[in-house]
């Protein structure tokens, strides 16, 4: 019988396929590489939904080395599978939202009337095709080297998707940013897989592999002469510089502060693009890393603050710059940023359950957000400035309750999943915040951004679809078919409910843990069936290290411990509330108007992203210029001049090498005969066979 | 004696691919003798590349364990079967069949197919019986099976000057370094008493009592395998014929009859002459390897920089990668503990510098074909000609060069790395040094392909030398192929580097 396990190679190999195709003869295909996409996602999809049953119902799958690409005797490079609970989730996850971007994008690009004079569709769909590949086999690597790669791949995937239309002068621009900075922590990620091949002679992530390795080390100091550390340094230190190093691609990918800046450009894309750039692919990828190897940082309590403070603090900087953008992408940009930075921070303190359910439920949300918008920009004959919009509640209802749910759930509303995946965010943060006082702002940080959250989101559902059209194409939009409203209405239902795997205040209260359903998933390390034990990827292993490895404990809050929270989730819910009735009252009125010219130079540092753009330009001619120029002179003095003296020694010395091949066979023999006497009579005299 | 009894357990077998090529040049005579002027050359050539196809098959079946057991030796120690030999089987027919391939098109106008095609499998077939030979007389012998043919093939083109005086030269050459190689032969005889290599080894390893006598024959054997594997100052045939031979000959002799002759000098100096006893005895032959090596290095990189005709370039980066390979013998160490590792690196760059090297010479066939001209600037502007051919070619000299497009990048990488290992570090130095002026002159023929612009307003490629842009295409393929599955071949490698260095 064929196991879901020897397939799992399959749901990254039909995407692939489906690039192909659309690259090779998409152009001759009824509509030009959908339908290949479609029906590969859909496979996907199918062969997903298999394997995690499978987990489900025999255990987790690890075989790292389905294919060796160098054995070099101390190491080799291999590359395999890890199917276990949360690569399993991850795979559903993408490859739905896979498969419900591709079905959008026909209604997006090919029955767009502008879209189509534009033409390239082909080439979009490759694109999508292999963006979702890579992703999906990023998703199921089962090393790190191998994750490395599927990672640059994404990374080049995102690359051509955003600058889809290369013939228009922003999109172009962005692509490369977004290439360039993500690439900026890529090299930092890819000096930390040297490290971590070189200091532990492997990159497996699963038993065996480097986190078990590194903490076992730390928990018992056991194992030491197995790993390598450069010099005297502490080998605890070694390690946090290894995570940080590989923490420099995530935060370019997950576009955390300072590296989220390629973000907000990246809308230059497709709409759907987007979507899957933000939901399920690239940024997801980042964060999907750090819970993959969540064995390797919960040990060290120096990476986790930093994780934990990136987090918080991104969370807030980059909502505080959702509130005052015009531009519905904008908008949205700004605030995956901010909901990535939340997932950082349930990381930073340990929430590995939180993160990876906030993970889920964004992705649902967010993808559904971005569709919605998708959507109006279509109906609209494109138009996303919010100003230009409004009133489009009555034309398109599908689009507005189905973005209203996402927006429920975005900006953190009981019962809507944000709420739940958000406040176990927060909640695990105050835990950890009562012992250590650095964790407290973080989650002081992720508190307050809850409010401008609720405020932004709200500001967007109002100015886009409340009060009246204030332009003729808000007026009378385009209707829409059943393949932009189809996806739409399935993630509104999928962001309604998949709050309630996880109802943590619920579950403390009623004192039932069976409900909390995606905890107890994530802690399944035990194989039911002879399936494969993975005991150091589970939830529990993680707490155990975070606990009394890294140290950092859980304080007790103020009220009882069940009660508690629930009073915390009343806090942030009051403050989403507050955040969505003050935009009611300044946006949900007839004649809304701008207020961020009231805000005077506050409000234009925040409208310029705190001249963060400014700066990073400035670091590259300012100070990288200057000194990319001094190390020109010298290469082209010094070193080049070496090489060009060396050159033309050698030019001159291979003329006269070129005058000894003088055609003529006499002298060849004479040259060979001459030259075997030398040798005999140099070896004879060093042997000292005449003697 | 039966042969069975005389050949030893399945010989027949081990020795598939060399009797498959036998029978092939046979049934070629029988056709020339009945169509003297080969009019049907698409049979004469369907027969060849069956054959060709069908030793290679063989060749690959007995690597994957489908044959009888390797390690065994036949017709009384003569011949060896093991991983080495088919190994470098592998690379010769490999070769053989890329070059016949593009032979097609390439003897579309000339005359005497028939004799062309069967002198290949001669001299092939002489290849894959030096990869066997175990004694230093079929050593010898299948060295001059291969050699005889091959100077027949360069001087194939009679109404070409180049060719014939090439042919000459490599035949006049040939014969003094036959007879250098053969004295030497006589000479180590007559010290240890035996032509078998391990009773030879035997015999060094107890002592000898001419050293001599000994080291005089050593050294005349060292200048022997100079000659075959073109390396300086023994080379001096190698640029004159290449550069006149049929461009496909060209790369028949510069990969496969370089690496066949390299595996014999491998096996002879690991196996009877082992290095510990040889330097007791003062006999240090890996310096003399080690001077070799490093002249070859030179002298090959810094020639081939100032040619100005595509062929005569290669010809010379040809003897330059014989100098790469020469560190797999000047890095041994006696007792070294990454011997295997040298030998292997040596062994894996043949392998990869077979397709490598041939693919590119047959680019300048199909050039030649085209008539394009000889120099570089008459390669101008066929990049956009020929695109594919063209993209071909740069993914193989990128890979000569050692760039990490290609297998060429692993076999350097090993080779070089065993090298520091074994505590040789300044051979890796020359060889990095060499590779990185080797892509100066490897980059003027990429340049003309593809960024400088045709003086004359372009070239008039006429006709489709199918055969020719297929064999250039596997070849480019293969190589870049190795840079992914390079594993299972430095494997084999390492097994046969392991059995003859223990």
């Amino acid at each position: 019988m064929v196991n879901a396990f020897d397939l799992v190679w399959l749901i990254a190999a039909l995407p692939f396929l489906s690039f192909v195709v659309s690259v090779t003869v998409g152009r001759w295909l009824p509509k030009e590489g959908a339908l290949p996409g479609i029906a590969a996602t859909a496979g996907s999809l199918a062969l997903s939904l298999w394997a995690f049953l499978t987990v489900r119902s025999s255990g987790a799958h690890y075989e790292n080395e389905l294919y060796t690409w160098i054995d070099a005797g101390g190491f080799e490079l291999t590359f395999g599978v890890l199917v276990d609970p949360l690569s399993s989730m991850m795979l559903v996850l993408v490859s739905l939202v896979a498969f419900l971007v591709h079905v959008f994008s026909m209604g997006y690009m090919n029955d767009d009337e502008l879209h189509r004079e534009k033409g390239g569709f082909p080439r979009y769909y490759a694109g999508l095709g292999l963006f979702s590949a890579s992703m999906l086999a990023f998703v199921f690597s089962s090393n790190l080297l191998m994750a490395f790669m599927f990672f640059e791949l994404v990374g080049l995937c995102s690359w051509i998707l955003i600058g889809f239309w290369f013939r228009e002068e922003a999109p172009p621009s962005a692509a490369k940013k977004a290439f360039l900075v993500t690439r900026f922590g890529d090299y930092f990620f890819l000096v930390g897989v040297v490290g971590i091949l070189v200091t532990f002679g492997t990159s497996g992530f699963a038993d065996g592999g480097f986190p078990q390795i590194a903490s076992h080390f730390l928990e018992t100091g056991e194992g030491a002469d197995h790993i390598w550390v450069p010099g005297d340094l502490d080998t605890q230190t070694w390690f946090s510089i290894l995570g940080l190093l590989v923490l420099g691609g995530v935060i370019g990918k997950s576009a955390q502060f300072p590296l989220h800046t390629w973000l907000p450009d990246a809308m230059e894309g497709p709409t759907p693009v987007s979507a899957l750039i933000h939901a399920a692919t690239m940024v997801a990828a980042g964060v999907y890393l750090v819970a993959r190897m969540f064995g390797f940082y919960a040990g060290l309590p120096t990476v986790l603050a930093i994780i934990a403070f990136i987090g918080g603090f991104t969370a807030l900087f980059a909502a505080s710059m959702g509130v005052v953008k015009d531009d519905i992408k904008q908008v949205l940009a700004y605030s995956t940023i901010s909901q990535y930075g939340y997932m950082m921070l349930a990381l930073g303190v340990g929430g590995y359950v939180a993160a990876s359910f906030h993970l889920l439920n964004h992705a649902f949300f967010k993808a559904l957000l971005f569709l919605g918008a998708g959507a109006v920009i279509v109906a609209t004959h494109h138009h996303q400035d919010m100003w230009k919009l409004g009133g489009l509640k009555r034309e398109m209802p599908v689009t507005y309750y189905t973005f209203l749910a996402g927006s429920l759930a975005l900006a953190g509303i009981v019962p809507f999943s944000g709420f739940w995946s958000k406040d176990e965010v927060l909640y695990d943060a105050l835990l950890i915040g009562l012992e250590q006082p650095l964790f407290l702002a973080a989650y002081a940080m992720g508190l307050l951004a809850v409010f401008l959250t609720g405020f932004y989101t709200f500001r967007m559902v109002f100015l886009t679809f409340h009060g009246e059209p204030r332009s003729e194409h808000a007026e009378h939009p385009e209707p829409l078919r059943w393949n932009t409203k189809g996806p739409l209405a399935v993630l509104g239902v999928l962001a309604t409910v998949t709050g309630l795997l996880n109802m943590k205040p619920v579950a403390e209260l009623i004192g039932n843990h069976d409900i909390l359903y995606l905890e107890n998933w994530l802690d399944s390390g035990t194989a039911a069936n002879g399936g494969e034990w993975m005991g150091s990827l589970t939830y529990h292993h993680y707490g155990h290290l975070v606990h009394e490895v890294a140290g950092l404990h859980e304080g007790s809050p103020p009220p009882s411990a069940e009660l508690a929270p629930i009073v915390f989730g009343a806090i942030s819910l009051s403050l989403a509330l507050g955040g969505a009735l003050l935009a009611k009252s300044i946006y949900d009125v007839p004649e809304p108007e701008r207020m961020t010219d009231r805000l005077g130079p506050v409000g234009r540092v925040v409208q310029r992203n705190y001249y963060l753009d400014e700066f990073q330009v400035w670091l590259a001619t300012g100070v990288t210029e200057p000194v990319a120029r001094a190390s020109n002179t010298f290469d082209q003095g010094i070193i080049d001049g070496a090489v060009n003296a060396t050159s033309s020694v050698s030019l001159f010395s291979g003329e006269r090498v070129r005058r000894i091949q003088s055609g003529a066979v006499t002298n060849y023999v004479l040259v060979i005969v001459m030259s075997l006497i030398v040798f005999v009579v140099a070896v004879g005299i060093v042997g000292g066979w005449f003697l | 004696m039966a042969l069975d009894t005389l050949g030893g357990e399945d010989w027949f077998l081990h020795l598939a691919p060399a009797l498959v090529m036998i029978a092939t040049a046979l049934a070629l005579f029988g056709v020339d003798a009945l169509d003297p002027d080969s009019t049907n050359h698409r049979a004469v050539f369907g027969v060849t590349l069956a054959g060709t196809l069908a030793a290679l098959g063989s060749a690959i079946a007995l690597l994957f364990g489908m044959g009888p057991e390797l390690g065994t030796t036949l017709f009384s120690d003569q011949l060896v079967a093991d991983e080495a030999s088919l190994l470098f089987t592998l690379i010769v027919t490999s070769v053989t069949s890329l070059v016949v391939l593009g032979s097609y098109d390439y003897l579309e106008d000339l005359p005497d197919k028939g004799e062309f095609y069967s002198l290949l499998l001669l001299a092939a077939t002489g290849m894959v019986l030096m990869a066997h030979a175990n004694s230093l007389a079929t050593v010898f012998v299948a060295l001059e099976l291969a050699s005889l043919p091959s100077y027949a093939l360069v001087s194939f083109l009679t109404d070409n000057r180049g060719s014939v005086e090439g042919g000459l030269k490599y035949f006049l050459i040939g014969a003094l370094s036959s007879a250098v190689f053969v004295y030497g032969i006589s000479l180590v005889y007559a010290a240890t008493g035996s032509l078998l290599l391990s009773d030879v080894g035997t015999a060094v390893t107890e002592g000898v009592d001419q050293t001599g006598v000994l080291g005089l024959g050593v050294l005349l054997m060292v200048a022997g395998f100079g000659f075959k594997i073109a390396s300086v100052p023994f080379h001096f045939w190698a640029p004159d014929a290449y550069e006149g031979a049929p461009a496909p000959i060209s790369g028949f002799v510069s990969s496969a009859s370089k690496a066949a002759g390299f595996l014999i000098a491998f096996r002879v100096f690991t196996t009877a002459f082992p290095l510990g006893a040889m330097q007791d005895a003062g006999i240090d032959w890996v310096f003399v390897f080690g001077v070799l090596a490093v002249l070859t290095m030179l002298l090959g990189n810094l020639a081939a920089a100032t040619q100005d005709e595509v062929k005569r370039m290669l010809a010379y980066s040809s003897i330059a990668h014989a100098g790469y390979v020469l560190i797999a013998l000047a890095a041994l160490k006696s007792g070294g503990a990454h011997n295997d590792w040298v030998l292997a690196g040596g062994m894996l760059h043949l392998f990869v510098y077979g397709f490598m090297n041939t693919g590119a010479f047959l680019f300048v066939a199909l050039a030649e074909h085209w008539d394009v001209g000889r120099t570089f600037e008459d390669y101008a502007g066929l990049g956009e000609e020929a695109p594919v051919a063209s993209a071909a070619v740069t993914v193989l000299l990128f890979s000569l060069a050692g760039l990490p497009v290609g297998g060429g990048f692993w076999s350097k990488f090993m080779l070089f790395g065993g090298a520091i290992q074994n505590g040789f570090w300044w051979f890796a130095a020359i060889g990095l040094a060499a590779s990185a002026l080797s892509l100066f002159y490897y980059w003027r023929l990429i340049r003309a392909l593809w960024i400088d612009q045709p003086t004359d307003g372009g070239h008039e490629l006429d006709g489709t030398p199918t055969g020719l842009y297929v064999a250039v295409l596997v070849a480019a393929l293969v190589t870049v192929g190795l840079l992914v599955g390079v594993g299972p071949v430095a494997e084999v490698a390492f097994d046969a580097a392991g059995n003859l260095v223990g």
